[in-house]
């Protein structure tokens, strides 16, 4: 075989392009070991179809280049190559970044529902701390009323307990009622009247106590009080004279004159007649 | 490219059989853009798919690097027709078929061709850009053969003309390619 005829038959460029029959390679590349002229001139060819392709590039789309060095990237240190190489389909399908995606997207959509929950729970508890504080304000003014009450009261009784023109009357229990005790505080000056309930028997609701002030052997009406409560200090009619305090029971609003015989306790001051 | 190192042929054949990331990323970056041509020479109408294919051929140069036998032809030589068997095999399956609107039968692909050929001119790139220096009765053979990747027997019968008259066409436009490529 004449080697340039067959140089010049086109084997060259059929072989390279991927074009030559199973036979003809098998010729050729047993002729490429006999022969470097046939190599040389197959290098040059290759490398003319190699500066001219490399001329004709086009840029491919950059996510192709990042998309092979994952695949490669994950097999990359295994040295035995795989006999059926898994196609592009299999690599989209591959589940590990969409795993490690699909945890993403699950730890995202868990930290807004967090975030959604705190915030409600903020929401919540500062809307409870403002109706606590509301509630306080408004125990506290009423507190605050009650305490002016109060002191005004304590004031009061100081007063007319520590008063020098107060006269302490100590009432004690009749036969009727034994056990029946008050106190009468009674400033002269101002002739107000006190009375501090100790020690007396509820009474039926259609009657009341009534007090009374002996002046001169006449009964006059301080008032009357229901003894609900012990130990209440109770502001009676006023009067400038009296001997002695009665209480009595009377019909529900008083009588005009005492019930004698329903006296429960009496006092005695130390006014003189 | 952002990669300082450069390697002669030798040593990057040799870095990519010992699995070098760095050589890898140095080939992509070289040879990429070359062989996405190709692929797109004969999967002319997909972008998608042409992309798919160029994915394919470089995880396949990445995995079948150690049947590169340098003896047989440059590496280059090697990863072109590796691309360009990817492509036809695209080109012949049935998710490229189903992408295309009008499916053409084998029987009809040489109209469709002839067709595209005159049609297409304006576009063509790359190595059908040095087929247009061709006689059309060549052009059309090295298009079904290169870029169908029709074998000649198949050709020979779907164009009626005998075996030995498509040998020597397709040799003939090669030669011509040769000179062009010089």
């Amino acid at each position: 075989m004449n080697l340039k005829d067959y140089i010049e038959s086109g084997i060259i460029e059929s072989y390279v392009m991927g074009l030559a029959s199973e036979s003809e390679r098998a010729e050729f590349e047993q002729l490429c070991t006999q022969h470097p002229e046939l190599v040389a001139a197959r290098r040059k060819f290759e490398e003319g179809l190699e500066e001219y392709a490399s001329k004709q590039a086009m840029p491919p789309p950059p996510e192709v280049k990042v998309k092979i060095l994952e695949v490669i990237g994950n097999t990359g240190s295994r040295t035995t190559a795989s006999p059926n190489p898994p196609k592009i389909v299999n690599m989209e399908n591959s589940k590990s970044p969409a795993r490690s995606s699909g945890l993403l997207r699950f730890v995202a959509a868990a930290s807004v529902v967090l975030l959604l929950g705190m915030a409600w729970l903020y929401y919540q508890t500062s809307q409870q701390n403002k109706d606590l504080t509301q509630e306080n304000d408004r125990l506290k003014v009423s507190y605050d009323t009650t305490k002016n009450i109060l002191d005004r009261i304590v004031q009061e009784q100081k007063q007319v307990i520590s008063d020098p023109n107060t006269t302490v009357v100590n009432m004690v229990g009749t036969k009727v009622a034994p056990k029946s005790s008050a106190n009468i505080y009674w400033d002269s000056a101002s002739t107000n009247v006190y009375l501090v309930v100790k020690n007396m028997p509820k009474l039926p609701n259609d009657q009341q106590y009534q007090l009374w002030a002996l002046i001169d052997g006449k009964p006059k009406d301080l008032g009357v009080f229901d003894a609900t409560d012990n130990k209440v200090i109770l502001k009676m009619k006023n009067t400038q004279k009296a001997q002695a305090f009665a209480i009595t029971i009377e019909k529900h609003g008083g009588s005009s004159s005492p019930t004698l015989e329903k006296m429960q306790s009496l006092g005695k001051t130390l006014q003189t007649q | 490219m952002g990669i300082p190192t450069t390697y002669t042929e030798q040593e990057l054949v040799l870095a990519l059989k010992e699995r070098n990331n760095q050589a890898f990323g140095f080939l992509y970056d070289n040879y990429a853009g070359a062989l996405y041509s190709i692929i797109k020479q004969i999967i002319t109408d997909n972008n998608e798919l042409a992309s798919d294919v160029l994915q394919e051929v470089f995880i396949n140069i990445w995995r079948k690097i150690e049947t590169y036998d340098q003896t047989k032809g440059r590496l280059f030589t090697w990863m072109l027709n590796i691309a360009r068997n990817a492509s036809i095999d695209m080109l012949r399956s049935k998710s490229y078929q189903n992408s295309q609107k009008n499916q053409e039968l084998p029987d009809n692909v040489y109209k469709g061709v002839a067709n595209q050929t005159t049609q297409q001119n304006v576009d063509n790139i790359g190595l059908k850009k040095v087929l247009e220096k061709l006689k059309p009765e060549h052009r059309v053979l090295v298009e079904l053969a290169y870029f169908k990747g029709f074998t000649h027997e198949e050709i020979a019968e779907m164009m009626a003309i005998p075996l030995g008259t498509v040998k020597t066409r397709i040799r003939n436009a090669l030669l011509q390619l040769r000179e062009y490529l010089k």
